[in-house]
């Protein structure tokens, strides 16, 4: 049989390897998540992380209020007024829209439309 | 080109050589660019925003075509991530696939929540901004009957509505890799094992639940995606077209949005503890969610290699509902292949518009 010898082609035979590679990893990392060790890391892992937020938390609080300045607690009751406001202007623009469309020059398209066979 | 027809061995290895190099050197002046360029743009269709709730917003697409399909189409958008995914741009879009094929597109998309909506769960995305939109797309539209498709949670959250709402405004539900049976969400029953993973003392503290959570989880059932997507991109740093799909990926990625701490609290216990779902046990409201409620027209869409919702995970939308009007599409492609990406222009939408076109008349 007459085979036509490969093509050199670099850029292929890397992005195969990248391909090749992802791959196994990939597979090694879904055995390792359905181990029962994993769920176990991963709670401990997840648990440090929010005591650790946390105090960091408490301790940034102390640090804003002896330097006076707004704390995160203070900050959110600014952006939940502030989105109090914007939901206002929000609906009173779509009040003011619905009462007056602007989109005359569009005219709404007929809702008659069929499949084609 | 691989090939030059008639070109002996020594000028095709020598034509290879050249083209090679000139492919380094654009990847070295367009890395640059890559490097110091913002954000990529995303979104292609011009829209309206019809309904704000807070988090939610209902964003109404402009037709495109001069006679429309009587149902309208309402394709809400999973909590965690952004809207536009429907959207990245001319060409890879789904809003813009449909719109062209003659629907009247709405989609029910998320903002970051506040602090102060960390106390929302699913009696608010169900009975609140789903049912809102609907009536806002009744009204709107001057049609009682509406198509509802949702993506991952968006679906899960359509397919509790339409199972809430039986015999009212769903005419047509479509799941794009919707998790139903959560027995099969593997990576995440093992990430939240219940014996290991305090979901009280997560919401307790944090009040939002941050999306980079969310994205580690991913990461960690695939490890390998980010660095081998990074030098794939790098490959194909010569190819505007790749690095502009890329980064527009990328960015949807990233701007993965925070959940309200009662919504995940809700998604852990009810749907990944006690898969309460499928079991026909969950309660949304005091009024529980029986799926043999629904029997309407349903199609379920699932991709081959999708490794956060697997086949089995979507596929008792079929089974376990009442409707005899079931289709099931499995796609190439991953998770998000199904609502974006190129795969999905030429051989899902189609059969997704054949499907609903049939039916939205």
């Amino acid at each position: 049989m007459d085979r036509k010898p490969p093509a050199f082609d670099p850029t292929a035979t890397w992005q195969d390897f990248v391909k090749r590679w992802e791959q196994e990893v990939n597979e090694w990392s879904g055995k390792l998540t359905e181990t029962e060790q994993f769920g176990s890391i991963m709670g401990q892992a997840t648990k440090v992380q929010i005591l650790a937020q946390k105090s960091f938390n408490e301790h940034m609080e102390k640090v804003l209020r002896s330097l006076n300045l707004p704390t995160r607690e203070q900050v959110d009751a600014l952006g939940s007024r502030l989105a109090d406001i914007e939901a206002q202007i929000e609906a009173l623009r779509l009040a003011l829209s619905a009462a007056a469309p602007t989109d005359t020059a569009r005219p709404k398209p007929p809702r008659t439309r069929k499949p084609t066979a | 080109m691989n090939d030059i027809a008639g070109a002996s061995a020594p000028d095709a290895l020598a034509q290879r050589v050249r083209e090679e190099t000139r492919r380094t050197l654009q990847r070295n002046i367009k890395g640059l660019d890559f490097l110091t360029v913002g954000r990529q743009t995303v979104g292609a269709m011009a829209y309206d925003t019809v309904h704000r709730d807070g988090t939610a917003a209902l964003n109404h697409y402009r037709p495109l075509t001069d006679e429309i399909y009587r149902v309208p189409l309402l394709i809400v958008s999973p909590p965690s991530n952004r809207g536009y995914i429907f959207d990245l741009a001319k060409g890879q879009s789904f809003v813009e696939f449909m719109l062209e094929r003659g629907y009247d597109v709405f989609n029910l998309d998320w903002n970051e929540p506040t602090r102060a909506e960390a106390g929302l769960g699913f009696e608010d995305y169900v009975d609140r901004f789903i049912h809102d939109s609907i009536a806002r797309v009744q009204a709107i539209t001057g049609e009682r009957e509406v198509s509802l498709a949702g993506y991952c949670m968006g679906g899960a959250l359509a397919v509790m509505y339409a199972a809430l709402y039986p015999g009212e405004a769903v005419r047509n539900l479509i799941g794009f890799a919707t998790p139903v049976d959560f027995s099969h969400m593997k990576l995440f029953r093992a990430w939240a094992d219940k014996k290991h993973f305090d979901v009280d003392q997560l919401v307790d503290t944090l009040g939002l639940i941050p999306g980079n959570i969310m994205l580690g989880a991913f990461d960690l059932a695939r490890p390998a995606n980010r660095t081998a997507g990074q030098l794939q991109l790098w490959t194909n740093m010569w190819n505007d077209d790749y690095v502009r799909s890329y980064r527009m990926f990328d960015r949807w990625s990233a701007e993965t949005l925070a959940v309200p701490g009662e919504y995940f609290r809700q998604q852990v216990k009810q749907l990944i503890w006690d898969n309460a779902l499928v079991e026909n046990r969950l309660e949304i409201g005091g009024r529980r969610v029986d799926l043999k409620a629904i029997d309407v027209p349903i199609l379920n869409i699932t991709a081959q290699h999708d490794h956060i919702v697997a086949y089995e995970a979507a596929q008792p939308l079929l089974t376990a509902t009442s409707s005899i009007d079931c289709e099931d599409i499995v796609s190439k492609g991953g998770h998000v292949s199904v609502v974006a990406g190129p795969q999905a222009v030429k051989r899902l939408w189609p059969q997704v518009d054949t499907w609903l076109g049939r039916r939205s008349v």
